[in-house]
């Protein structure tokens, strides 16, 4: 058993082929996704360093508390941010569906998946403008922090200055896997991919969206959570 | 065609597999969730209560990232070659944090020990209704404090 | 016997290629001046791109460094000559503390990124990866092509930023805020910021492009029988260096992200408590400026490795080759270049030990920066074993490899006593820094890509450089570097400030003056030796000695066995599969032994 597991891994990578059995462009978008996570995990890291050196924070479920078409006052916290997590996850599940479609070279499967996940992303993105929009018209935005600190103290402009960078490079994210998408649904439609023999663009894609899910599960902890 | 063909061998378990990592994934936002709404009315004194419930809900946070890359990112049914090159370097994360965070740790005590200012800051209350309104008007309110505290800086 | 007989075969086949090299490359494709000059897509031209964009920053860079040193040297007389070309930057003849502030932080800024990272690793992972791993090109050249340009516009926005009226950017390298976070706070740190922190984040996708590049084909593509523990030395420093840059950069991305919100849009992240003459009290509140160092150097530490390790890989396939032996510890070499690139993440913070950062955790960061001696250590050693008892060749390149051992020896130990944070209290931002960082980092790694240049000159472009001149290079150029830079330690544990405009005014640093006037002379005189060496490598490129055998190293490695003049696709007909390491030098009885060989049967322990 020993030997044979040895004999493969000198043979993988041995040249002549790819040692991990995958082609460039995706070993490309693999280590892209790394260093977009690095890009990410500052923003996240400064985030808490700052947040860890500032007395008091201001308490997210006051901050975010408001749902499009809410009566005023109401206090309803955490509840628009999950309809938002929920969208991006399930966009997530039909972008999986429409890889494994791609698979299958299933033109038909890919083409309704990639729909819904591209409904999904504007979906999303829609939420997000609506929230910031909510926000500004409260006073907050870049350089201004109408919040109070959870123990009723004056709070730094940094709690909103972070929000707004962080879930407005994450938007952008978003923004561009959308665009991604709707790419990869033009090339669908118009055959690109059953004349290469192959959907893997729609992988790479792939790899891209949920990439910008999993930052979307960290934002959404590291903002609205704890 | 013959890497497509190659590539399906190792394709993982298909549509059943996703439904069980979508239903885990939901499953996990839910008890996130659920934490949340329950951290609302602990009293802030009680903080290393609050603290665990925090802790509990960035390792919840973890096990979401993980169904994530394991299972739509694909990454479980890869060959472990590529698996590590891609996890491996991730570790550099764990001191990336622990030295940032620590350091913004040490930066507020520092503060609060030589920064009457700063420490004065943080024990005095707001009045809630009227900051909460007039978010950009207290801005300027701020400005024009901070203008006296550097006046008073100056003249020392 | 029977190897000696391939071997000639080998080479007859080689002479056929050649003669048939031409007629393929027509065949293949038909090139305009624009497609095979300008938006090339082949690695070996953007490689050369790379290093003439490198060489014209080198003079612009140098040049500056000279203009200051004058200061520095002379800070009592003037130059008439110096209102000419600098204008009101030196109004009476006399640079400006704006203009020598200016100057210093270009100098860093566009050596150590635009000359180190892009002129030494753009060129050689371009130049070599392909070829040394047997591929025809990268793995996607049009990404390449576009890393290059990307280099391309962030060098035109720097060079656009000397010449608007504010200035350039004048805060030092390092781009600390305040200083870079608010335009009032000097002229320098208006328009003249906005365009280098533009033409920063253009060459950290470069990089980026570049570097993804470097490693899918450095996995992906290898030849036939190129396994990893077959690569050249240099192909893994240069995928080691390519995997820093795209783990460090971004991070360095995000934190001048961070930074333009400070300066436009009213944030605070690194700002706090701010009171500036003439403007009065900034509203920011909360931020922190040790934040933004810690950003900074979490890619400026892997920045410098960055730079270092394509010098070490290139370093390490030189002295093999001209000390006709094999490398001394071909695994403990990939080892330690692991362990740098590891630790080169972990010690970022010994950058900032008096900034206000923890004590107790600056004692860690001591703890991870002295074990970089380790790994460091072995590649000493191990180099100097190569040497050791070796038919040594003192080819000009050569000669600039082993001058690379002696620097990297000497400013690698003035960094055991930087890396210690309490004598750091004394020695930071003083004149032994500037020695220390200018000989390990930025005159060890030009030496690497000296011998890397002159190694590798016949491959890119057939001819041979002038060796008399080459030698007269090295031995000013070595001379030069010690005279320059090791007055410095002295100066430095003196207490002398770097950065400072001028030093007539302290009294302890007035001994001083003769050392500095040396100091600046003996960088005139290194200056106009390089200027030297560029005439040789251009006029070289025409009218040097054309190459006629394909292999004048007698080297093992695969670009070896491309024609003189490759096409794009490098090899005529088959990749050729690999058989061997690249270090079979002087084994049985055998100059050398081409990767390309096959084992053979009467071959010793392979």
């Amino acid at each position: 058993m020993a030997t044979t597991a040895t004999a493969h891994v000198t043979k993988s990578w041995s040249g002549g082929k790819s040692p991990f059995n995958v082609e460039y462009g995706k070993l490309m978008m693999w280590y892209f996704l790394m260093s977009d996570a690095f890009t990410f995990g500052a923003f996240l890291i400064s985030y808490g360093t700052i947040r860890f050196s500032t007395n008091g924070w201001p308490d997210p479920n006051e901050v975010f508390k408001s749902f499009p078409f809410a009566p005023e006052g109401a206090n309803a916290p955490l509840v628009f941010v999950s309809v938002m997590t929920f969208i991006l996850i399930i966009s997530s599940v039909t972008m999986v569906l429409a890889v494994q479609a791609g698979h299958n070279m299933d033109k038909k499967g890919v083409t309704k998946n990639l729909i819904w996940t591209i409904i999904g992303g504007i979906a999303f993105l829609s939420c997000q403008a609506w929230e910031w929009n909510h926000l500004h018209h409260e006073g907050a935005w870049w350089g201004s922090n109408p919040f109070l600190n959870h123990d009723g103290t004056a709070s730094t402009t940094n709690f909103t200055n972070y929000f707004f960078t962080i879930t407005g490079f994450h938007g952008f994210h978003v923004l561009s896997g959308v665009v991604i998408n709707i790419v990869m649904l033009i090339m669908t439609l118009t055959d690109k991919f059953e004349q290469r023999g192959h959907y893997l663009m729609i992988e790479k894609a792939g790899l891209y969206w949920h990439f910008v899910d999993l930052v979307w599960v960290f934002v959404f902890t590291c903002f609205y959570l704890i | 065609m013959a890497h497509t063909a190659e590539h399906d061998e190792h394709a993982g378990g298909g549509t059943k597999e996703i439904i069980k990592v979508t239903v885990i994934l939901t499953v996990l936002t839910i008890v996130e969730l659920v934490l949340g709404f329950w951290m609302i009315d602990i009293p802030l004194d009680q903080e290393s209560f609050r603290l665990a419930i925090k802790g509990t809900i960035v390792i919840l946070m973890m096990a979401k990232a993980f169904y994530i890359v394991a299972y739509f990112m694909h990454l479980k049914h890869e060959l472990k070659n590529l698996i590590m090159t891609i996890v491996v370097p991730l570790a550099l994360f764990i001191w990336f944090i622990a030295a940032f965070l620590y350091d913004g740790n040490s930066f507020r005590n520092l503060r609060n020990t030589y920064d009457p200012h700063f420490k004065e800051q943080s024990t005095i209350k707001v009045e809630k209704k009227q900051a909460a309104s007039h978010g950009e008007a207290k801005h300027a309110d701020e400005q024009h404090g901070e203008e006296k505290k550097a006046e008073e800086k100056a003249g020392h | 016997m029977s190897n000696e007989a391939v071997l000639h075969a080998h080479a007859t086949t080689e002479v056929h290629h050649d003669a048939h090299g031409d007629h393929h490359g027509e065949h293949h494709h038909h090139e305009t001046f624009i497609t095979k000059y300008v938006f090339s897509q082949d690695h070996k031209m953007i490689a050369k791109q790379f290093l003439i964009t490198g060489m014209v920053w080198a003079v612009l860079g140098g040049l500056m460094s000279v203009l200051f040193r004058l200061q520095l040297g002379y800070p009592d007389s003037t130059f008439p000559w110096l209102e000419d070309i600098l204008g009101k930057w030196a109004a009476g003849g006399k640079i400006t503390p704006e203009a020598y502030y200016a100057l210093v932080t270009t100098h860093g800024t566009v050596l150590v990124f635009f000359v180190l990272t892009a002129g030494l690793s753009g060129t050689f992972a371009n130049f070599l990866i392909p070829l040394q791993v047997g591929a025809r090109d990268m793995a996607s050249p049009f990404m390449n092509m576009l890393s290059y340009w990307f280099f391309f516009a962030a060098g035109i926005v720097m060079l656009s930023s000397l010449f608007v009226e504010t200035g350039p950017f004048s805060g030092g390298w390092t781009a600390y805020p305040p200083l870079s976070a608010l335009g009032d706070a000097s002229p320098g740190s208006k328009t003249g910021m906005d365009l280098w922190l533009i033409s920063m984040a253009l060459f950290v996708v470069s990089s980026l492009l570049g570097g993804l590049n470097y490693i899918a084909t450095v996995l992906n593509m290898r030849t036939k029988g190129m396994s990893m523990t077959r690569l050249p030395l240099t192909i893994w420093a240069l995928f080691f260096t390519a995997i820093l840059g795209v783990l460090s950069f971004p991070v360095l991305f995000s934190g001048f992200i961070l930074l333009i919100f400070d300066r436009n849009f009213g944030t605070s992240f690194y700002l706090s408590d701010i009171f500036i003459n003439g403007v009065g009290a900034l509203p920011n509140e909360g931020g922190s400026a040790i934040l933004y160092q810690h950003l900074f150097w979490f890619l400026g530490h892997p920045e410098v490795y960055i730079i270092l390790l394509p010098a070490m890989g290139m370093v390490s396939e030189i002295l093999s080759v001209n000390s006709r032996k094999p490398i001394f510890g071909y695994m403990a070499m990939v080892g330690s270049l692991f362990a740098i690139a590891i630790l080169a993440f972990l010690v970022w913070a010994h950058h900032m030990f008096v900034t206000g950062l923890n004590p107790f955790l600056g004692s860690i960061f001591v703890l991870l920066t002295l074990l970089i001696a380790v790994p460091s250590a072995i590649k000493v050693f191990n180099w100097l074993t190569t040497l050791w008892r070796g038919s040594i060749r003192f080819t000009p390149a050569m000669l600039f490899a082993i001058g690379f051992v002696s620097l990297f020896i000497s400013g690698g130990l003035t960094g055991i006593w930087l890396g210690n944070s309490a004598l750091d209290i004394h020695l930071h931002d003083t004149y032994f820094v500037v020695a220390h960082f200018h000989i390990v980092m930025g005159v060890a790694s030009m030496f690497g890509m000296f011998a890397g240049i002159y190694h590798w000159f016949p491959k890119m472009y057939g001819k041979q450089l002038n060796n008399t001149l080459g030698y007269i290079h090295f031995w000013a150029t070595i001379a030069g570097a010690y005279l320059i830079f090791w007055p410095m330690h002295y100066q430095g544990l003196a207490g002398m400030p770097r950065r400072y405009y001028d030093f007539s005014a302290w009294e302890s640093f007035n001994q001083f003056g003769d050392l500095n006037r040396f100091i600046s002379t003996v960088a005139m005189v290194v200056f106009a030796v390089q200027i030297l060496f560029l005439f040789n490598f251009f006029h070289s490129i025409f009218k040097g000695r054309k190459l006629t055998n394909p292999n004048p190293w007698e080297s093992n490695t695969l670009e070896w066995t491309t024609p003189i003049n490759p096409g794009h696709g490098n090899w005529v007909g088959e990749i050729p599969e690999v058989h061997r390491w690249a270090y079979d030098y002087a084994k049985d009885g055998k100059e050398f032994i081409p990767q390309t060989t096959p084992v053979g049967a009467d071959e010793s322990q392979h």
